[in-house]
């Protein structure tokens, strides 16, 4: 677990971060069989989040609340914005470069 | 702008190299990592889980970059997860977010689980720079070497790592199965992690061997406890 970018906030990172990596090596898991329905997987997975919920969800808000703090103090936050704007992770990828196409 | 596109198979099954990919930071081979925040964490309805992660990475500049114009070598770096534990598919991407006019490095990484039960890694990257001064060809060709350089630390680190996770899973099996294996004895070192220590005292004294995932595990071999001085 690399520190929190305020050292104020590593604790909770820490702490943060250990109760997620427990859920999430969980959730990883191939829980369903592969001919689960969809309303099954629906399920399954609401139901995972309600557990990260329940388990995590308290000292992800702390953790948050401190980091966003931190965030702000820092003038990171407009940058991240805007990144996250313009070039947001769900969109299609662009097609594929044909150039310097270096080892395969 | 450059491009660069490489693909890399790991042997071991997806879930194993993605929590790894995770788990990543800290380990030897990424020691420019100075920090690693989750600024945002969801899941969707469909059961993928976003995540949004600010880094800050260290960096050098060249000996030949102009002096004065980039106070500080180090970068704030945003990354983009979605792993879909349906598809078995993790996309990742990263991009800087300051010193973007000197030059702009936006990665695509895909995890993806491939029928033989391995793991493909597909990365893609496109680095562009904005700076002129008859520098900016010169900035890009060794944005890519470097790039090229730090992927392949960067699949070291996370191969470290998926080698802790293997030998973490398999050793309490030894021991006759994960739930009530006295883990400790098997492991160089097992620090006791002070935050796990229940509130009453008399519970601290009997309990037993609290069930541990690989991941408490590995925690207290990346993370050895501090020295006593």
């Amino acid at each position: 677990m690399a520190d929190s970018l305020s050292p104020q906030c590593t604790p909770l990172k820490n702490e943060y971060d250990s109760c997620f990596n427990v859920w999430f090596e969980e959730y990883l898991e191939p829980a369903l069989a592969t001919n689960a329905t969809q309303k099954q997987r629906t399920a399954h997975y609401q139901r995972k989040a309600d557990e990260f919920q329940a388990k995590c969800g308290k000292v992800y808000a702390e953790y948050q609340n401190c980091i966003q703090n931190a965030v702000k103090e820092r003038g990171i936050e407009p940058l991240l914005q805007q990144a996250r704007e313009e070039h947001p992770l769900r969109e299609p990828l662009p097609p594929a470069a044909p150039p310097s196409k270096d080892s395969k | 702008m450059k491009f660069f596109s490489q693909s890399y198979s790991y042997d071991d099954p997806w879930s194993i190299v993605t929590l790894a990919f995770f788990l990543r930071y800290p380990n030897p081979y990424a020691s420019h990592v100075l920090s690693c925040d989750v600024v945002s964490r969801s899941v969707t309805p469909t059961g993928s889980l976003m995540t949004t992660r600010l880094i800050l990475k260290r960096g050098a500049m060249p000996r030949w970059f102009p002096k004065g114009i980039v106070s500080r070598a180090e970068t704030w770096v945003v990354e983009e997860t979605e792993v879909d534990p349906v598809g078995r598919v993790v996309r990742c991407k990263t991009q800087n977010l300051d010193h973007v006019k000197v030059m702009q490095v936006e990665e695509t990484v895909v995890f993806r689980s491939t029928p033989e039960g391995k793991t493909l890694q597909l990365t893609e990257a496109r680095i562009g720079s904005g700076f002129g001064w008859g520098l900016t060809r010169r900035i890009e060709t060794h944005g890519l070497n470097k790039f090229k350089a730090n992927l392949q630390r960067s699949r070291e680190g996370v191969s470290l790592v998926v080698q802790l996770l293997r030998q973490s899973r398999l050793q309490p099996m030894t021991l006759g199965g994960p739930e009530h294996a006295s883990v400790s004895l098997a492991l160089p070192a097992q620090p006791t992690v002070e935050h796990h220590t229940s509130t009453g005292t008399d519970e601290a004294h009997t309990a037993i061997p609290r069930p541990q995932n690989s991941w408490s595990r590995l925690k207290s071999w990346l993370r050895p406890p501090p020295r006593a001085d």
